[in-house]
């Protein structure tokens, strides 16, 4: 089968896109077509989300600053045939109502979809209450959970459409703004991760928002950047077996990079594999330190004190080539 | 179906649910009787005295009546109806205790007739909220009728489903609080919360009845009124821990504990004699 190419007029449309509009107007028209989803939030908003509650007030559901509940009422609709999508930010909708997801959609394999936005340090001035840097390690605890981080406009786009046929429990943690799209070719996101460079002697495994910002980085470092292998993991659970053939295998160091604890995430999810298994691939992982930051700046500030920042992620690449 | 019991037939199966359990508890040395039997007239009216929509032939028909148990330590009970109904048989009923074996001590999906993957308290309030919000969007009538322990209503997630039930006026809700007064460990003398419970309640827009749980003519009389209601109900009906077996009633030894010797002797003589009387 032969991917279609992305025509460069859809490639400036989803680059023109905010990665919610681009989910939840996907959400949209799914919910157009199909009278049985669902679309519950615990009082956050979107902009695109309007429509969608103007158009489809009887799918739509503002139930209020009540996370527990928001997932109970989610699991009561999907035993009664409904495919549900519930939405807050990303670490009050999975961790005030951690045994709500995993005893009353997991247990069940419900068709629910637990939607969170706040990535990493997205909300970069409201403390560690709101930093989504736990959601991802605290779901993947849960075995039955599938996780998605997409990173630009097409893998949300995708995504929503994969867990609408999917009709199981699902995480997806999404970003606000918009980025680069990382592929030159259409995708049914079925696969879990994209190769964006073929994986190399060095080769980086990026998550979410840091895979927009590599790409960015890797572009700047010139003929450098082009031996250094790039893969964008936007299913963290459960991850295709082929992915240790295809990434590590062929990597003499992998590098990971998530806006997330580094402990629990793609980091441990890499380095797990690489224990099991037979290859002496190096392991360098980037991501947010095992710590809460009770600290106040900007994104990029957060960045750098934890040495994810453009100019850190460059230094770390150039000496991991030598 | 089968047409509704009578009060004394509802009565003598409600003793037969209750001896069932005992054996079963007695074979595997272990089971819940004292909260299985505060709950069990319950139970029985539900399901023997055509309150609840189901048909044991179908248990996953979509029009049917949901119900939810959030004190799932009480399924002995409930095993013996569904064995009573055919949806399970009697080998597999006596795999209850036994490793490996279908029944465990909460209830699970994987039995017929069992809606929900019981074990941890306070969820089931707001799970039957759910289901009756699907019943409003789809317009159908089927219900959502949970059973809650008293203790269970300490978890703040119950309140959270009576704010938005109340709110959103979810009439296919209707709540049964197994008010037996006792937790694992403890007598519940909390007045000051359950004194003013209907109230409570009532004050979230709810209706609430209060009844004696093991008086069938107020449990049916609640039950019926309840399905008119244009609110959410919650139903408290007061009842007794180890109900039907004198030497349990009230004890909070009778949680978690199984009869032997003379106790036993006792407890099945009390639960077979009236019923065949």
């Amino acid at each position: 089968m032969t991917a279609q190419t992305i025509t460069s007029q859809r490639r400036d449309e989803l680059a023109a896109m905010d990665m919610r509009d681009a989910f939840f107007d996907e959400i949209y028209r799914i919910a157009r077509d199909d009278s049985s989803v669902v679309f519950l939030t615990d009082d956050m908003d979107a902009f695109s989300l309007r429509r969608f509650k103007k158009d489809m007030p009887d799918q739509f559901l503002n139930i209020g600053v009540a996370e527990q509940n928001l997932i109970n009422l989610s699991a009561g609709l999907a035993m009664s045939g409904k495919q549900v999508f519930a939405y807050g930010i990303a670490p009050f909708v999975t961790m005030r109502c951690f045994e709500q997801i995993k005893v009353n959609i997991c247990s069940m394999r419900l068709p629910v979809t637990i939607v969170g936005v706040g990535a990493g340090f997205s909300f970069e001035f409201d403390g560690p209450t709101h930093h989504g840097i736990h959601d991802v390690p605290i779901m993947r605890a849960i075995p039955e959970m599938n996780i998605y981080n997409p990173s630009d406009a097409a893998s949300a786009e995708g995504i929503a459409k994969r867990v609408h046929v999917a009709g199981e429990p699902a995480y997806v943690r999404i970003d606000k703004g918009t980025f680069p799209v990382l592929m030159s070719t259409e995708d049914d996101f079925s696969s879990g991760y994209r190769i964006i460079n073929p994986p190399g002697d060095v080769t980086v495994v990026a998550t979410g928002y840091m895979s927009s910002r590599i790409a960015g980085v890797l572009s700047k470092l010139g003929s450098d950047g082009e031996d250094i292998g790039l893969v964008d993991l936007y299913r963290l659970k459960p991850l295709d077996q082929k992915f240790v053939a295809d990434v590590i295998e062929p990597s003499k160091t992998v590098i990971t990079l998530e806006e997330s604890s580094i402990s629990g995430g793609i980091g441990t999810i890499v380095a797990e594999l690489i224990a099991e298994g037979d290859s002496h691939t190096k392991l360098i992982r980037l991501g947010a330190e095992d710590r809460q930051f009770i600290q106040y700046g900007t994104r990029e500030w957060f960045h750098s004190i934890n040495g994810i920042d453009d100019e850190s992620l460059a230094k770390t690449l150039r000496q991991a080539l030598k | 179906m089968n047409p509704p019991l009578s009060i004394t037939d509802l009565e003598d199966k409600a003793r037969w649910v209750r001896l069932q359990s005992l054996e079963a508890t007695v074979r595997a040395g272990k089971g819940h009787l004292g909260g299985t039997y505060s709950c069990t007239d319950l139970l029985v009216a539900l399901y023997y005295a055509d309150i609840l929509n189901l048909d044991p032939a179908d248990p996953d028909d979509s029009a049917r009546d949901r119900f939810l148990i959030g004190k799932g330590h009480a399924c002995l009970a409930l095993y013996s109806i569904f064995k009573d109904k055919g949806m399970i048989s009697q080998a597999v009923f006596e795999e209850f205790g036994v490793s490996g074996g279908a029944l465990g001590g909460q209830l699970d999906t994987s039995t017929p007739g069992v809606e929900y993957n019981t074990g941890s308290l306070g969820h089931v309030l707001g799970i039957g909220a759910g289901i009756a919000l699907a019943a409003r969007m789809d317009k159908a009538a089927f219900k959502a009728f949970v059973v809650l322990g008293d203790a269970e209503c300490y978890e703040g997630s119950i309140w959270e489903a009576i704010v938005f039930a109340g709110d959103q006026q979810l009439s296919g809700l209707v709540g049964i609080i197994d008010r037996n007064r006792l937790s694992v460990t403890d007598t519940l003398d909390d007045d000051t919360f359950f004194n003013e419970f209907p109230n409570k309640v009532r004050s979230f827009g709810w209706d609430c009845i209060e009844i004696n749980g093991h008086n069938f003519d107020e449990i049916l009389a609640a039950f019926e009124s309840a399905k008119q209601s244009s609110k959410p109900v919650m139903i408290l009906a007061n009842t007794i821990k180890g109900k039907g077996v004198s030497f349990m009633e009230g004890g909070v030894k009778w949680h978690h504990s199984v009869p032997s010797g003379k106790e036993l002797d006792i407890a099945r003589s009390e639960l077979s004699s009236s019923a065949a009387s």
